[in-house]
């Protein structure tokens, strides 16, 4: 099995399934508890969330501990409305690319007016319902500094956007939005679940209020995720009964899966340094040459199509020394990991179902919206039918991807394309989209090739 | 037997999961597929229902996962609106009465699932339909082999072949229906011995989209209400005021006042005019109908007119002998040797030669 959909789950490294074995024998008392085995149980919850602040360059009483990057979102974004609601603003601002998390806690705060705080500006004001504001979009799928600048108000509470797209891979520059959005006063929340672990992440620099992770995206395991508040703001809690994480999110903790979480996160970070611990190269360097191994592989395939911050960049040379400032800039721009195609006329999903039955994973889009009608809508925002939107693959590496995964795809997927291509379209079709590639198929012999088998499956 | 990977449509139910067993059995690799075709996610209806439904995907995926075969779920909730749904609002409203599950077969299923089937290098696919393909073998010198004959399954009980007879016939050229040779008792035996989760599932009744079986209240809320109009006998004479023709279908005695003490039955439909024409059951025997809309399941016409053989009105009736014209504008008249009851315009009328299916239509009137 091979498994390329990293940015679905990355599996937990051993060690930290190791380590949350351990910790349920050592650790089985209740954190909260007066006793050794409760004192003993928070002792490992607290190195634990140093771990994550470390991590994250922010300070350990600045973290809560959640069920994942839903539950994180959620509470950052509805809380944090709250909150600014009370102070008199109800403007919001968001991308269309966000995460169905990000985008389902905006909803929540419409349906409702808020999250209701006992007796709060809340109680009272049915009538609060936000006012969103979704940033326009490039065919890259990038963000421009000036829309934002446009889109600021002063009554605007709060700015969402994430740190990297959990579907194209694209890096955002969430520091100078975040500088843009606190200058008129507006909070700023990033989901970092896609972005932690992959790239190096330090949250007290990017300037921003709250941030989502989730442990299962960086190494640990799932269930178990994380907020980051910035010192000072309040967040309501979305449950109730509890004490817990200073009474922000209550219902005993996830011990063990907290200490695999914050071994995870030390891992994650020894990976992004310069040279890891292992004396191995670092995490985006390895990411790097595999990806450009991948584009080499994909761009054999007739008619593929780049799509994010890159597209139409098929650089396949080794990959340079990230010295260079081109190399820098074009990793500002995206993951190193994360690439995300389109084969006109083979529908996303059945290239995705008959590379399952070859043994290699990757997935259509985010996990969390795959097995509905609906074409991706990070797709759509980059102006894609829904019909080409429904053609994504996203291809997401991690730190069990090797060169030899990346040549078994390579080998597969051309007779994978081209037999979902002969039994989805009419000839014509296939063909006629064929006629306008991004890329020219590094070989000619295999896109004649394919133009037969096309007609003869009409 | 040679090993080949074989997509099985799966809809949940006890027979596709038997179906799907017996195959990797004899050492297939299987594939399943479930169609979903109605959006009743999270309602209290999504917990019945025929096939196709939430719960239903679920037992799918329970059974693969059971038996360790990779199980697919594809979206076509969609094209099974307007191509069923939309069907059936609209033939009620016109005052006939629809077959959705022909229909589904028809214009549905067996597309999607023979291009999935292709597209995962599948060359076959297999159902749970209780029938028979008989392939016949090419003739010389011509590469594709002529569509396979339709037959009726070995068990008459649970026969599905008078469904099936709309499927183009060329897409059968690839399909295989491992239960026509069995009894539905045998299925259920096997699914047992398989240890199928759903061995002693209910067969379903209800059609997939309206699961609490109120065909009516559907037809209403999806703006498919006939007209409203009288109640008439054979001769014209005012008998009382119905609300609207779609609650009526030929044969049908419920919601028809009793004149006389003796049982009325309807007879005829006038959506125009909204009119209910009702009689005595001698009344409902008809000799004549008429058939459009004809196909012909060995993929050619018949080469000898009249063409003598017999015709199944509906579902649970039984195949008449008669005579059928020849077909004028793809349609034709039937002539059945003795009187049949329950003639209802919007059903298929399925022509069979002994097992064979040979062809059929829509009853037109």
């Amino acid at each position: 099995m091979i498994y390329l959909d990293h940015n679905a789950t990355t599996p937990a490294r051993p060690e930290v399934v190791e380590a949350m074995a351990r910790a349920a024998v050592d650790f089985p008392g209740n954190p909260s508890s007066v006793h050794g085995w409760g004192r003993r149980a928070r002792d490992a919850v607290e190195r634990a969330r140093a771990a994550v602040a470390a991590f994250l360059g922010v300070r350990s009483e600045e973290i809560v501990f959640t069920s994942g990057g839903t539950e994180g979102d959620n509470l950052a974004i509805r809380g944090l409305w709250d909150g600014a609601l009370s102070r008199g603003r109800r403007h919001l601002i968001a991308s269309p690319l966000e995460h169905p998390a990000v985008r389902g806690a905006i909803d929540a705060i419409g349906d409702r007016g808020g999250v209701t705080i006992g007796g709060g500006a809340n109680g009272a004001a049915g009538s609060l319902v936000p006012e969103v504001t979704w940033l326009p979009v490039s065919a890259r799928g990038e963000l421009a500094e000036d829309d934002l600048a446009a889109a600021l108000r002063d009554d605007t509470a709060l700015v969402t956007l994430a740190l990297a797209n959990h579907e194209l891979g694209n890096r955002y520059p969430l520091a100078r939005f975040a500088s843009l959005s606190r200058a008129r006063g507006a909070l700023v929340h990033t989901d970092a679940v896609q972005a932690a672990g992959k790239v190096p992440l330090n949250l007290s620099d990017l300037g921003v209020d709250a941030a989502t992770i989730s442990a299962h995206k960086l190494g640990g395991p799932q269930g178990v995720g994380a907020v980051f508040l910035r010192r000072g703001l309040d967040l309501p809690p979305l449950l109730r009964g509890g004490h817990q994480e200073r009474e922000r999110r209550p219902g005993t903790e996830n011990v063990a899966g907290i200490v695999g979480f914050g071994l995870a996160c030390q891992m994650a970070g020894a990976s992004l340094r310069p040279v890891d611990d292992s004396g191995l190269p670092n995490r985006m360097d390895r990411m790097e040459a595999l990806r450009r191994a991948l584009l080499g592989h994909l761009r054999a395939v007739p008619g593929v199509r780049l799509l994010g911050a890159d597209a139409g960049n098929w650089t396949t040379a080794p990959a340079p020394a990230p010295a260079t400032d081109d190399a820098a800039a074009e990793r500002e721009r995206r993951l190193p990991g994360t690439v995300m195609v389109a084969f006109p006329g083979a529908p996303g999903q059945l290239v995705t179902i008959g590379l399952d039955l070859e043994g290699i994973a990757v997935s259509t889009g985010a996990a969390c919206s795959s097995g509905s009608l609906e074409p991706s809508p990070v797709l759509r925002a980059l102006g894609l039918s829904a019909e080409q939107a429904a053609e994504g693959i996203r291809i997401s590496m991690g730190w069990t991807t090797t060169a030899r995964d990346i040549a078994r795809l390579g080998e597969v997927l051309p007779g994978v394309v081209a037999r979902v291509r002969a039994a989805s379209h009419d000839g014509q079709a296939a063909t006629a989209e064929l006629g306008a590639p991004d890329v020219t198929p590094a070989r000619p012999a295999a896109a004649m090739s394919l133009a037969v088998a096309t007609r003869s499956g009409s | 037997m040679k090993r080949e990977r074989i997509v099985v449509a799966m809809s949940g139910g006890v027979d596709s999961s038997t179906a799907a067993a017996l195959l990797l059995d004899a050492g297939h690799e299987v594939v399943g597929v479930t169609l979903k075709l109605t959006n009743a996610t999270g309602t209290a209806a999504s917990i019945g229902g025929r096939c196709c439904g939430p719960r239903d995907i679920e037992d799918a995926r329970a059974t693969a996962a059971l038996l360790g075969f990779p199980h697919y779920v594809l979206d076509e909730s969609a094209a099974f609106q307007r191509a069923v749904i939309d069907d059936f609002v609209a033939e009620h409203a016109a005052g006939r009465t629809p077959n959705p599950c022909v229909r589904c077969n028809e214009k549905l299923k067996f597309g999607p699932l023979l291009r999935f089937a292709r597209a995962v290098g599948a060359r076959r696919l297999a159902t749970g339909h209780y029938a028979r393909l008989v392939h016949q073998p090419a003739a010389r010198n011509d590469e594709t082999a002529p569509a396979p004959f339709l037959m009726r399954a070995r068990d008459r009980e649970k026969d599905q072949s008078y469904f099936l007879f709309g499927v183009p016939p060329t897409l059968f050229a690839d399909v295989t229906f491992p239960l026509g040779e069995q009894t539905k008792d045998q299925v259920r035996a096997m699914a047992r011995r398989f240890a199928l989760p759903n061995a002693d599932k209910p067969d379903s009744q209800e059609l997939c989209f309206i699961p609490d079986g109120d065909h009516k209240a559907f037809v209403e809320s999806h703006g498919g209400a006939g007209r409203t109009g009288e109640i008439v006998d054979e001769r014209g004479a005012l008998l009382g005021a119905h609300a609207g023709t779609h609650r009526f279908t030929v044969g049908q005695r419920r919601g028809v006042p009793v004149a006389d003490g003796s049982r009325r039955f309807v007879l005829r439909i006038e959506a125009a005019t909204g009119k209910v024409v009702v009689g005595p059951r001698e009344s409902l025997g008809r000799h004549h109908l008429t058939v459009s809309d004809l196909r012909w399941t060995s993929g050619r016409a018949p080469q000898t007119w009249p063409l003598r053989c017999a015709v199944q009105i509906r579902h649970h009736a039984a195949a008449a002998p008669a005579w059928v014209s020849a077909p004028e504008d793809s349609s034709c008249a039937v002539a059945l040797d003795s009187a049949a009851v329950g003639v209802a315009p919007g059903q298929a009328a399925v022509f069979y030669d002994g097992d064979r299916v040979v062809g059929g239509g829509w009853i037109a009137a």
